[in-house]
């Protein structure tokens, strides 16, 4: 039996201008009179096509209360329409051979259809008439709330990483709606009312709101065509608002302890402050991810795997739209106490800090950042998901071509910096889940 | 958070082709070098980038007693050759943000590197050392064999990452079939260096092995280089040869109960036996249980989560390996759900057999899932990776190439009649097996509804019953 949870691919950046498996000049856009926009980009290595629609949408849209708000949105967004009754999306998708997902962020709501080529047309009847014309029936909203819960319990069940980072967030936020799950609080989860997804469509649901990503053995001309049959109709809408929460400055370190009786061994999670996105140090910080990080020479696969005191280290970094959080993580090895291990950690971080890193380690990590340009770029999915996170997270997708001498130009000194700026005692907040507090 | 559990039916395990139209596997070479190894070349140009695999044929079921053993191995080869340190091979690897993996699973032993095609000089003389002149160097084996057991323990912690290897175990019972691959905490601890050594001497030999490499290279030179590095590599004695490696018990209902205390849902794996990897109806059965298991709106989907909120997801797949293998139907739900969600799924899966409205596999539906098999097909078939995958499992396990070049029109050919005549020959239907991960305590009960129960401690050693 395999499962498969697939993760939202966080961030693929970088690019190679000369080498890359395409260039901007290849990629077209649109934008429709309703301010939907459209990104398209031709590829015929397969007969295939797909189609990722980013939508400005997230849990930091939402309000104690209604946490999790936008994931639930997110599954009702299939469960019928003025066309296609509950249930049709799908089977309609799957008749036509295509298949489809989605995934929630903190900022972000993304559908993913992956489907032949010559289904293009479906998969816009099927799109626009969601976004046009939803319905959202009670009935369904019972049964789905099920559905939520069950995922929100087989997450807290299967990994100890999603239990511990959800407490974790809600420590290290104080008044920011990063502070709690995307999923929602169980609660919440049983208390959402019609009238809250009804409110939640009209506001963000808006043609103006979303970008699409195409990519695929389709053409650009035939995209546009289409997409202005279907969705040219659906009105705009006003600007959903702002979110104004701004997060209080850290003033110290935060600490958390998560008991989990079956834990076998600790597992250690820190989390940095950083800033959003688009800010001029997100290169850098992403370099700094990989030197601590990525691959079997990384400075803590190092001295904490190799050392024997870990069996895994790891660490994330949501693309998000306010400032938000590096998160570095271990699970230490079975009979080592899990102070040693976060001492270890935390003493291998302050080496950065107090030292940096050599020109060594620096070329390493753009080499990876190339390789891993060509394996992102090697499927249709890989292109269609960077071009709408440049998109969406920086403004605007040339940038993803930008890239590559964007770390070109970084150096040693740069990472130093950057280290120094962010990975500091007073902006930490330190988890560890075990079977027992000691 | 996603909207749905993302099923890997695995329709031919990680395979590849592309084009709708013809569906054929895109064009390789394969040559036998004279000491007997088999090397497969795969030209592709989209990326700079290649894939290279050495495919050794021995796995868990090589292991013995000694559970894990074909996995250590496996992983061991990684940490350096005679003439490099593990830490030489991690730099010059990494450096380069090339990959460098080894693995085991049940019937083939795998070491896999991808990397920038500039970089094949520099890398592809050190992935041949380790093959074939691995050090097992005894300081970082033992740290690799305690990492291991660490994690065999951390499995535990996620019912989902073992449900099936207690599965597995259950309808194998003693045959080499049974074998967790990445063996037990009591027999990872137990294995030695030489264990490892003489491993590798055994199987890990010209005419026991391919190496696969596809990707953006020039054929002429890749094959030059090749010879030049495997070239040299000697066979002693007769090859080892293939013996029987079991067939799934299911002589009556048994179920197993594994109980972890602090579980706030039931995991569960439901089924009997399946079908080889080469079983001749491999395509259309596919397509069979994408209807009932194997997508968003397939039966099991549609009742356990759509219908109810029982579940995040409910999906079956057939499990096959060289030679015999398994079905099952998988999901979980709340502990206190338990009993309603195994029911139905039971009840949907009888649907199988059904007459009249409901029941069976109408012809709308068959059209519906040869659609969907035939529209997911060609992503299956698009890195570099994936198409040494597919080569190797048809080096490994005997993998035909007509099963993949014949796909759409073995697709294409399932009628309602022969869906039925297909369903009767192969899906389970009596004496089905069952493995519940769960609260022991508040199942214990149900449980005892669907056959004759044993019960299993998550925490103790393995995956099969104390003394058994």
């Amino acid at each position: 039996m395999k499962w498969k949870f697939a993760a939202a691919i966080a961030g693929y950046v970088l690019a190679s201008s000369a080498h890359a498996a395409f260039t901007a000049d290849q990629v077209k856009t649109f934008t429709l009179a309703n301010g939907m926009k459209f990104i398209v980009l031709e590829s015929s290595t397969i007969p295939n096509a797909n189609m990722y629609t980013f939508w400005k949408v997230g849990s930091r849209n939402e309000a104690p209360g209604t946490t999790g708000l936008s994931h639930f949105f997110e599954h009702m967004m299939f469960n019928g329409s003025k066309h296609y009754g509950p249930k049709m999306f799908d089977r309609t998708m799957e008749a036509a051979g295509g298949s489809n997902n989605a995934y929630t962020s903190s900022d972000v709501t993304v559908y993913q259809d992956w489907f032949p080529a010559t289904s293009l047309e479906t998969i816009f009847k099927l799109e626009s008439d969601r976004i046009a014309h939803l319905t959202i029936d009670p009935k369904m909203v019972e049964s789905e709330r099920g559905v939520v819960l069950s995922e929100r319990s087989t997450g807290l069940e299967n990994s100890n990483v999603r239990m511990l980072m959800e407490d974790l967030n809600s420590v290290a936020f104080s008044a920011h709606p990063y502070s709690w799950p995307v999923i929602g609080f169980e609660s919440d989860i049983k208390a959402w009312t019609q009238q809250d997804l009804v409110n939640y469509f009209r506001t963000y649901y808006a043609p103006n709101n979303a970008v699409s990503v195409i990519v695929g053995d389709v053409k650009a001309d035939q995209v546009k065509t289409l997409a202005t049959k279907y969705f040219g109709a659906i009105p705009k809408r006003a600007v959903p608002p702002a979110v104004k929460t701004v997060e209080p400055e850290q003033k110290g370190e935060r600490r958390l302890f998560v008991a989990k009786p079956s834990a076998t061994s600790a597992n250690l999670m820190v989390a940095y402050k950083v800033p959003r996105a688009d800010s001029p140090d997100y290169y850098a910080l992403n370099v700094l991810q990989s030197v601590l990080t990525e691959g079997k020479t990384s400075r803590l696969y190092k001295a904490l795997v190799e050392k024997q005191l870990a069996t895994s280290v790891g660490a994330d970094a949501t693309d998000g739209f306010d400032p938000g959080l590096l998160y570095v993580f271990a699970v230490a090895a079975s009979g080592v106490d899990g102070a040693k291990v976060e001492k270890a950690l935390l003493d291998e971080i302050d080496n950065v800090v107090k030292n940096g890193i050599s020109e060594q380690e620096l070329q390493a990590v753009k080499n990876k950042k190339l390789v891993n340009l060509y394996r992102a770029q090697e499927t249709i999915n890989g292109k269609a998901q960077q071009l709408g996170n440049y998109e969406t997270f920086f403004g605007d997708w040339r940038k993803l071509f930008a890239a590559p001498a964007e770390y070109e130009k970084l150096t040693a000194a740069d990472i130093q910096a950057v280290a120094a700026r962010y990975l500091k005692k007073s902006q930490r907040t330190v988890g560890m889940l075990a079977a027992k507090e000691e | 958070m996603m909207k749905k559990l993302v099923f890997t039916t695995a329709l031919l395990g990680a395979t590849g082709v592309a084009c709708a139209a013809e569906f054929k596997v895109p064009q390789f070479e394969t040559t036998r070098l004279p000491n007997g190894l088999t090397v497969m070349l795969m030209e592709r140009h989209e990326v700079p980038l290649i894939a290279v695999r050495a495919v050794v044929k021995a796995g868990a079921v090589n292991d013995g007693p000694q559970a894990g053993l074909a996995n250590l191995t496996g992983d061991a080869i990684l940490l350096g050759s005679e003439k490099h340190s593990k830490s030489a091979i991690d730099e010059a690897f990494d450096f380069r943000g090339a990959q460098l993996a080894g693995g085991s699973a049940t019937e083939q032993t795998t070491v896999q590197a991808n990397f920038a095609k500039n970089d094949a000089a520099a890398l592809l003389p050190l992935f041949a050392e380790i093959v074939q002149q691995p050090s097992f160097e005894a300081t970082e084996l033992d740290k690799l064999k305690t990492r291991k057991v660490s994690g065999l323990k951390q499995a535990k912690e996620s019912p989902r990452q073992v449900a099936g290897t207690y599965y597995r175990s259950m309808l194998y019972g003693d045959a080499p079939y049974a074998s967790p691959p990445g063996g037990t905490v009591n027999s990872l601890s137990a294995l030695k260096r030489g264990d490892v050594q003489g491993f590798h001497q055994r199987y890990f030999r010209p005419d026991n092995a391919a190496v696969i490499v596809v990707g953006d290279f020039d054929p002429a030179a890749m094959r030059k280089q090749i010879e030049t590095l495997f070239g040299q590599w000697k066979a002693d004695g007769p090859p080892p040869q293939r013996a029987d490696y079991g067939k799934p018990l299911a002589d009556k209902p048994r179920v197993w109960l594994v109980n972890k205390p602090d579980a706030i849902e039931t995991t569960f794996v439901i089924g009997g036996p399946g079908i080889a990897r080469n079983d001749a109806d491999y395509v259309p059965l596919q397509v069979l249980n994408t209807v009932l298991g194997g997508r968003f709106t397939s039966w099991l989907n549609d009742e356990l989560r759509v219908n109810s909120g029982l579940t995040y997801g409910a999906n079956s797949a057939f499990a096959p390996l060289a030679q015999s293998g398994l079905f099952s139907m998988s999901s979980f739900t709340a502990s206190a759900k338990t009993e309603a969600a195994l029911d139905l799924a039971l009840k949907t899966y009888n649907r199988l057999w059904g007459t009249g409205n409901g029941g069976g596999i109408d012809k709308a539906t068959l059209d519906s899932a040869k659609a969907y098999v035939k529209g997911q097909f060609p992503p299956r078939f698009e890195t570099s990776e994936q198409l040494a995958s597919l080569l190797g499992d048809m080096y490994a396990l005997g993998v035909d190439r007509a099963q993949i070049d014949n796909f759409m029109r073995d697709v294409d050919g399932l009628t309602p009649v022969k869906a039925k005549q297909l369903v009767d020959k192969h899906f389970p239907r009596n004496n089905l097996q069952m493995v519940l991960v769960g609260k022991a305590d508040d199942i214990r009960k149900v449980a005892a509804k669907y056959g004759e129960v044993t019960e299993l401690d998550i925490s103790a050693d393995g995956f099969k019953p104390a003394g058994k």
